[in-house]
């Protein structure tokens, strides 16, 4: 395993507060998978990042990051593009529980507050991130490698600084 | 396929950006954000290739991809697992998306970064609806079948271009509330295309020209694919404003001033879509809006078939028209009494036919040699009722070919005359038959 990478603060930032955040992985035929989070929350050093996934809506995605452990997590606020990509092999899995509440309210209050933005009213935002608190898992991975992935220019510079 | 793919192109607006899944020969997972996905046929789509990175450097060698779409109307998700076949940087599919991309750049604030450097062709081997809980889908445009069938059964009736044109134009802004649109022809030596009809502008601009692969237009009929841009950009390439253009090479051409071209001067949707017919392009219909969004992919399919029964009528009155000039032997009248009056001075330039009708600009080109021949011999014979027949005939009006549509022609030369005033007028008397209608006596000149 990598060491973990040490993500610069505004991004940092940017994760913590809540944007658009879609996960990935591939099965042992390298065949992808993906599915957007309905939720993410992110400790104060960032070497913790949980990410809220529907079971019904990531089956073989769950079933990848299971059998595989690989893992691609991608950040991005929709109005300005800014976009970071991370990869572990680190994932814990375990379901969500009430607990978990206060962060999928915080994430969801961001998320319509961001989506908003380019245009969205409040309602999309809800149907784009609805869940059920059964249904619903918790992943919660050590970025080992980080990347620019704005779009422009330097999309897929490495986040160097490794703590 | 359960769900056909043309269910879900209202994900494929490139309103939300999808988010595309791929993996290395290392079995790196990646995600990355595509700006399109575009609809090419039930079995295939389009990504847009902007950018050599990740995505890119994965699909070449591990062809597998999986993109995540979402409904911009019902936030229902998608999942299309799809393979890369290949790489297209020119043609119809291309041509479309580097349209569309210019739109999605300039709504997203990302003009000068987006840019399409090709069209990554993939093979759709399934397309799966993510359990959710989307909103209710926003009702389809109502009408849209009956406003189609009363087109045909009006085209159907038609004896003429005019009548069709004016069909089309009536249908489009009235039934289809497609407010701004124009039907323009095309001239294939001169790789152009001209107005002859448009409905929602303060100017007709008929005789107004925009050349073959300049703006939405001009793309769409070089490409012979239809264009639609929902975020309209103020892009350069796409703009359809008209320089006007003065053509100086030749000394004994007068500074013709170009008709102005009517379009709206801050569209936010335009759709063009070419007319065909027997895999000829004949021209193109254009709608436009001043809203973003406003054209569907629905409002396309629409389109595409109003045109494509334009495109036949146009086909079969051409035919209709010169089977019937065939019996109209060109009668040559003539007429002892000139109009009374104050002279009607008729300039015309010969190397590119344009014609000044007190000293203002009228027409050019065909048109132009056309009006211009019917003047000499109303002046020199007396004459007042012409056939099609005979100016198909004429060497001197070099028409350009067999298949050049005479009719769209003298529509255009009939509708410049009706805007210029009562003087001088082309009346159609018959099938392939016309009168010229002269309310001065004309003066003609020739620098």
């Amino acid at each position: 395993m990598d060491a973990p990478v040490r993500l610069p603060a505004d991004l940092l930032a940017m994760i913590a507060r809540g944007v658009s955040c879609i996960v990935g992985s591939r099965d042992e035929a390298l065949r992808p998978s993906i599915m957007r989070a309905v939720g993410s929350q992110v400790t104060a050093d960032g070497a913790g990042i949980t990410v809220y996934l529907s079971r019904s809506q990531s089956r073989q995605l769950l079933q990848d990051i299971a059998s595989t452990a690989h893992l691609a997590v991608v950040f991005s606020e929709p109005a300005s593009h800014r976009t970071v990509q991370l990869k572990s092999r680190t994932a814990s899995i375990r379901a969500a529980t009430e607990a978990d509440r206060p962060a999928l309210d915080r994430y969801l209050a961001s998320m319509e507050h961001e989506i908003g933005r380019v245009g969205y009213p409040v309602h999309m935002a809800r149907a784009m991130l609805a869940y059920r608190l059964d249904d619903l898992v918790a992943l919660t991975f050590t970025p080992e490698l980080a990347f620019d992935q704005t779009p422009g220019p330097r999309a897929g510079r490495a986040l160097e600084s490794r703590s | 396929m359960s769900t056909p793919l043309a269910g879900i192109r209202a994900c494929l607006e490139g309103a939300i950006p999808a988010v595309l899944a791929t993996c290395g020969a290392d079995g790196v997972p990646n995600v990355a954000y595509i700006s399109q996905v575009f609809h090419v046929d039930e079995r295939h789509v389009a990504l847009s290739f902007q950018f050599f990175n990740k995505t890119r450097q994965n699909i070449l060698s591990n062809p597998r991809a999986t993109a995540l779409l979402l409904d911009p109307r019902t936030a229902a998700f998608w999942r299309l697992h799809i393979r890369y076949l290949r790489t297209e940087s020119e043609g119809p599919v291309f041509e479309s998306m580097k349209a569309q991309l210019a739109g999605i750049a300039s709504h997203s604030g990302m003009e000068g970064v987006f840019r399409l450097l090709g069209s990554d062709i993939y093979e759709v081997e399934k397309l799966e609806q993510v359990p959710g809980d989307p909103l209710p889908a926003p009702p389809q445009p109502a009408g849209r079948l009956a406003a189609l069938r009363s087109l045909s059964e009006k085209l159907a009736r038609c004896n003429a271009l005019d009548e069709a044109l004016n069909a089309v134009m009536a249908v489009l802004s009235d039934a289809m509330d497609m407010r701004h649109a124009m039907v323009l022809m095309l001239d294939q030596p001169a790789q152009r295309l001209y107005t002859v009809a448009s409905t929602g502008y303060a100017v007709s601009g008929v005789g107004s020209e925009i050349r073959v692969g300049q703006g939405v237009i001009g793309v769409a009929a070089r490409e012979r694919t239809p264009v639609r841009i929902s975020h309209m950009t103020n892009a350069a390439l796409y703009s359809q404003a008209m320089r006007s253009s003065f053509e100086r090479e030749s000394p004994d051409i007068a500074p013709v001033t170009e008709i102005p071209y009517p379009g709206l001067a801050e569209p936010h949707s335009q759709l063009a879509v070419p007319i065909l017919s027997t895999g000829r392009l004949l021209g193109v219909v254009f709608v436009e809006s001043p809203q973003d969004l406003r054209f569907s992919y629905e409002d396309e399919d629409a389109l595409v078939i109003v045109a494509g029964h334009l495109g036949a009528a146009i086909d079969l009155l051409q035919t209709g028209a010169e089977s019937a000039e065939g019996e109209a032997a060109a009668p040559s009248r003539n007429d002892p009494a000139p109009p009374p009056g104050a002279g009607l001075q008729l300039r015309h330039y010969p190397a590119n036919d344009s014609v000044f009708l007190d000293g203002e600009y009228l027409i050019k080109g065909v048109a132009g040699a056309i009006l211009w021949k019917l003047a000499r011999d109303h002046v020199q014979q007396g004459r007042t009722e012409f056939s099609n027949r005979e100016l198909r005939l004429d060497p001197s009006l070099g028409l350009p070919d067999i298949s050049d549509n005479l009719e769209a022609r003298l529509l255009l030369l009939q509708r410049r005359l009706q805007e210029h005033g009562p003087h001088l007028r082309i009346e159609k008397t018959g099938r392939g038959r016309f009168r010229l209608v002269v309310g001065r006596p004309l003066r003609l000149e020739q620098p």
